[in-house]
């Protein structure tokens, strides 16, 4: 079956889209996060169809939960609880009902003003989760590590970085990476008390900002991360110093990344120019422990365009199968069904 | 002081006062008791504040606390509501494919591609009316529900016109013979006892006529130009087998219809159709009919223009009665030639609407007039705005003004730049209010200025606001953008000297970095550890923006080096930053005591030649040292000199 692409226009700019995940059966329901509103939401959504004999499926509303500020990031940090990061510092952890996804959110942790300028507000703008644990970043350069079964602080990084951080990710329980806005990145280990990165690098020359960090699923050594360039870059962390690789891929900064959970080898990709983009990531994975690429393996490495190119950002991905989500700055959310994976 | 907003409907301006171009509103409270002051803010906004000049000296104060209001106030844009916000931006992608395609259609013919994009305005404000529908049903009933409805007759308003804009202007009509289109577009917005015609013919009965609304029907269906229905409907009567009835039912039957593709010639259609129209008068004549209703039908059927006249008391406005028109006097009419019809139908009524001056307007071919008046249309110029810049890129529009001087491209930059600026606004949709400014060479001067003065909560929307400046070109709203966030973070204490440097990074500028790099090298003077060395220490050439930010790099630098105990490396650097002579005048007295442990090392660090260079920026600024720290130093050079005089530090 051909892919096909169905839009909706939601009226919000959304900055974070997810399926709520359902056991033994395909997901009907997602969460938005809005950024850039006079007011914020995050909404949970079902896929219903309008009429019986119809086969196009609408997303309807099912709750909203108002935040103040932009929604920076949404994760799950078990099936029905996603850790949530908002631009005024807070995080907070929001519990959907498994089975009645209409009843509104209900709060079971909320850090205030985690990240602060001291009284002024300051905007917490990622975060990671790992069994249980959140990783937050903000942009006053400190990294919390929030434990969301007991709901306190159990470290902070004051000062992890002098300038603003933009994206984080665990790679192992104890390891956390994070990117700044210049591009440095640094790997923390969360276990040590001195404030020292045990290792940092930069992302490329061009001092801009990495806007996402994700690893490999089942190779845990392989980090990639997104440049506010628009460039791609890729480390193996047994030998962290340079990329090995780096792609200028797409035409604006990158947004978010996927690894598609069902195929490692699959990445997806979205970016400000209004690309989303399906990478065949086999070359460059598996060649990884030789050293060497032949140049030409380099250059074909498969990219497939999902969508016409959007004139407008999009701002978030994800995957559940043969589906995925995507949400962009037009205010619409677009379904991207039949994805071969 | 109490801060209090309000929102007045600017839009629905009654007739009156749109002659005088002034409306009054009422502010509420005693604003006007004592002086007030106004200011513009961004965009279509302004505050009335009081302004007392007399410095109030008593102490009853709570009667005046009582007035004094901010009153911000702003027009009320029906744009913003959440449903309409969906068109807005559906409708900016189909505004970008038309300029896209219009850039590519100045070297071939893209007719078809308008249409498409034409037929995708008009979906759009379907969806748009469809969602104002539901949410209309949704709520109950209030001021909610009436402006849902008046939105509806709105956009129901602007659909019909496009629809016939289209038509007129935009579509490919073969040999332009516009009937067809005409009736499709009568029949698609003004159904009209469509239902009954419907019922009628399912339930299929000898003897319709005893439903009340038959003869109304059939009537409508003639007039309606839908003959087969007429017929069928017809054939339900109880004495259809009559004679009277097979004589309609046969000039209806024998009616010459005219296609393009059919062949023959439109003057031979024309010779064919009066032959058979003067049959049907004959008939008429020689008062076969008996049944007055019938008679009517035939008298339709002939053009009569009293039985039209007669007929439109059934129909709410006149435009009903074109496709009827055209389609019982002139069927070869062309597109171009509906004034005449147009006249001839607007004076079977009295009412005049607004709907029906476009109408007419856009039948007459007074496309001026039409832009006119749809600039009326209460929907902040979407449509005046979308319609225009349709109409000029498909070549059809071309207005002069009073000189004579075509005006056309101003005019629809003018729509354009005025529905961009009033999406700016807006805290969500000012990235589509952009792309509509940066269409026009005005508009980027425009959108340079509004986004230098958008406010920035975030880094995100900072780096957002910054990627799409630089998709347009403003490398200055780039620069003003990263340098005000760099100064943002400078007045947040010397512990952000990071972002503030980064941020001045960003915007290039060099007296942006300087600042930052002076307030780091004061804080360190004063004591503190030296801030950003992780940004310092791997910031490369963006240090060479400025020469302070050049120091406190290599000084910090000099830190890294001195604690990893590389003393000869450190001291080099030193040197180097001292004989330099780059350093501000207050960092003297840091640079030069931070000599003194390299000179007192075990082994000899700095060579004598160094030393000398040394000796000698000391003298010169003896003053910024006390004489005791001069003094100390002055002992520990000498003593260095005594070392290395003989021995010399060897280079490695």
């Amino acid at each position: 079956m051909p892919i096909d692409v169905q839009g909706t226009f939601v009226s919000q700019k959304i900055n974070k889209v997810r399926w709520i995940p359902e056991d033994y059966m395909e997901t009907k329901h997602f969460f938005t996060g809005s950024w850039d509103d006079d007011e914020n939401s995050i909404k949970v959504w079902s896929f219903e169809t309008a009429n019986e004999d119809e086969d196009v499926e609408y997303p309807r509303q099912l709750s909203e939960y108002k935040v103040d500020g932009d929604v920076t990031e949404i994760k799950f940090t078990n099936k029905n609880v996603i850790a949530v990061s908002i631009s005024n510092g807070d995080v907070k952890m929001l519990e959907i009902s498994a089975y009645d996804k209409e009843s509104p959110l209900k709060e079971v942790y909320t850090w205030n003003n985690l990240h602060n300028y001291g009284l002024e507000k300051c905007s917490c703008t990622s975060l990671d989760t790992l069994e249980g644990d959140i990783a937050s970043i903000g942009e006053d350069g400190n990294v919390n590590i929030l434990n969301g079964r007991r709901g306190d602080i159990s470290q902070t990084i004051k000062g992890a970085d002098s300038c603003s951080l933009h994206s984080v990710c665990f790679i192992k329980l104890n390891e956390v990476i994070t990117g700044n806005i210049r591009g440095h990145m640094k790997i923390w280990d969360i276990r040590s008390s001195t404030n020292k990165p045990s290792a940092a690098f930069l992302l490329a020359g061009d001092e801009l900002a990495a806007t996402c960090i994700i690893h490999h699923p089942t190779q845990p050594h392989i980090v990639l991360a997104g440049s506010e360039s628009g460039a791609l870059a890729l480390w193996d962390l047994r030998m962290n110093q340079f990329p090995t690789s780096l792609l200028n891929a797409h035409g604006g900064g990158v947004t978010e990344m996927q690894f598609h959970p069902e195929n490692p080898n699959k990445l997806l990709t979205t970016s400000v120019s209004g690309e989303i983009w399906e990478w065949n990531m086999d070359m460059l994975t598996k060649k990884m422990s030789d050293d060497y690429m032949p140049v030409d393996d380099k250059t074909n490495m498969n990219v497939n365009s999902l969508m016409p190119t959007l004139h407008k950002a999009i701002n978030t991905l994800h995957c559940d199968r043969g589906r995925t989500l995507c949400g962009a700055d037009n205010e619409a959310i677009y379904l991207i069904k039949n994805l071969r994976y | 002081m109490s801060f209090s907003s309000f929102f007045q409907n600017t839009s629905l301006v009654s007739d009156e006062a749109s002659k005088k171009h002034v409306k009054t509103f009422e502010l509420p409270d005693k604003c006007f008791q004592k002086r007030i002051g106004c200011v513009w803010r961004r965009g279509n906004q302004f505050t009335v504040y009081p302004r007392s000049q007399i410095v109030n000296k008593t102490t009853d104060e709570s009667r005046n606390k009582t007035d004094d209001k901010i009153l911000n106030i702003r027009q009320e844009v029906v744009l913003f509501t959440p449903i309409l916000r969906k068109l807005v931006n559906e409708a900016n992608g189909t505004y970008l494919s038309v300029q896209k395609i219009s850039e590519t259609s100045k070297t071939t013919d893209n007719q078809v591609d308008f249409l498409k994009l034409s037929r995708q305005y008009r979906s759009i404000i379907r969806v748009c009316i469809e969602s104002l529908q539901e949410a209309a049903n949704r709520e109950k009933e209030g001021i909610n529900k009436n402006t849902y409805l008046s939105y509806l007759t709105i956009f129901y308003s602007i659909e019909c016109i496009w629809h016939l804009c289209e038509i007129l202007y935009i579509d490919i009509i073969p040999g332009e013979v516009v009937l067809p289109f005409l009736l499709e577009w009568v029949r698609f917005h003004f159904p009209c006892h469509e239902q009954t015609a419907a019922l009628l013919l399912e339930s299929c009965e000898v003897g319709s006529e005893d439903h009340k609304d038959y003869w109304d029907t059939v009537i409508v269906m003639i007039v309606q130009g839908r003959v087969d229905v007429a017929r069928a409907l017809l054939k339900l009567h109880s004495a259809a087998d009559s004679n009277e009835f097979k004589l309609i039912d046969n000039s209806l039957r024998s009616m010459p219809v005219y296609s393009v593709y059919g062949g023959i010639s439109t003057g031979e259609f024309t010779i064919s159709w009066k032959h058979w129209q003067a049959e049907c008068r004959s008939k008429l004549n020689s008062k076969l009919l008996q049944d007055p209703q019938l008679e009517l039908v035939m008298r339709l059927m002939c053009g009569e223009r009293s039985a039209f006249e007669c007929v439109s008391v059934k129909f709410s406005s006149w435009f009903d009665l074109v496709g009827g028109w055209v389609l019982w006097t002139a069927p070869w009419t062309r597109r171009g030639e509906l004034s005449a019809a147009a006249a001839a139908c607007a004076a079977f009524t009295h009412t005049r609407g607004p709907l029906e001056q476009i109408v007419r307007a856009l039948l007459d071919g007074d496309l001026h007039q039409v832009i006119r008046e749809v600039q009326q249309i209460s929907d902040n110029n979407w449509f005046a705005a979308h319609l225009t810049d349709m109409l000029h890129h498909c070549g059809k529009l071309r207005i002069l003004d009073i000189h004579q001087a075509d005006v056309t491209s101003r005019l629809r930059d003018s729509l354009i730049l005025e529905y961009g600026s009033l999406l700016m606004e807006h805290k969500s949709l000012w990235s589509v209010g952009l792309s509509y400014l940066c269409g026009t060479p005005e508009g980027v001067r425009r959108a340079e200025l509004m986004l230098e003065r958008m406010p920035v909560q975030t880094e995100a929307k900072a780096m957002r606001i910054t990627a799409e400046a630089k998709k347009y070109g403003l490398l200055g709203v780039v620069q003003s953008v990263s340098a005000c966030m760099s100064t943002r973070h400078l007045s947040g204490g010397a512990e952000r000297t990071g972002g503030a440097l980064a941020w001045g990074a960003r915007a290039r500028s060099g007296p942006q970095c300087s600042r930052a790099a002076h307030a780091a090298l004061r804080a360190h003077c004063a004591g503190r550890p030296l801030p950003a060395a992780d940004l310092l220490l791997t910031a490369g050439p963006a240090l060479l923006v400025d020469d302070t930010l050049l120091l406190l790099g290599k000084y910090c630098d000099f830190h890294r080096l001195y604690k990893s105990r590389e003393f000869k490396k450190a001291a080099k650097l030193l040197v180097s930053l001292i004989t330099s002579n780059i350093a501000p005048e207050y960092f003297w007295s840091t640079l030069l005591l931070d000599t003194l442990p390299l000179l007192e090392t075990e082994e000899p660090v700095i060579s004598s030649e160094d030393t000398y260079d040394i000796m000698l920026c000391l003298e010169l600024r003896s003053t910024c040292l006390s004489k005791e720290k001069a003094d100390l130093l002055r002992l520990a050079l000498a003593r260095n000199l005594a070392r290395t005089v003989l021995v010399d530090v060897g280079d490695e």
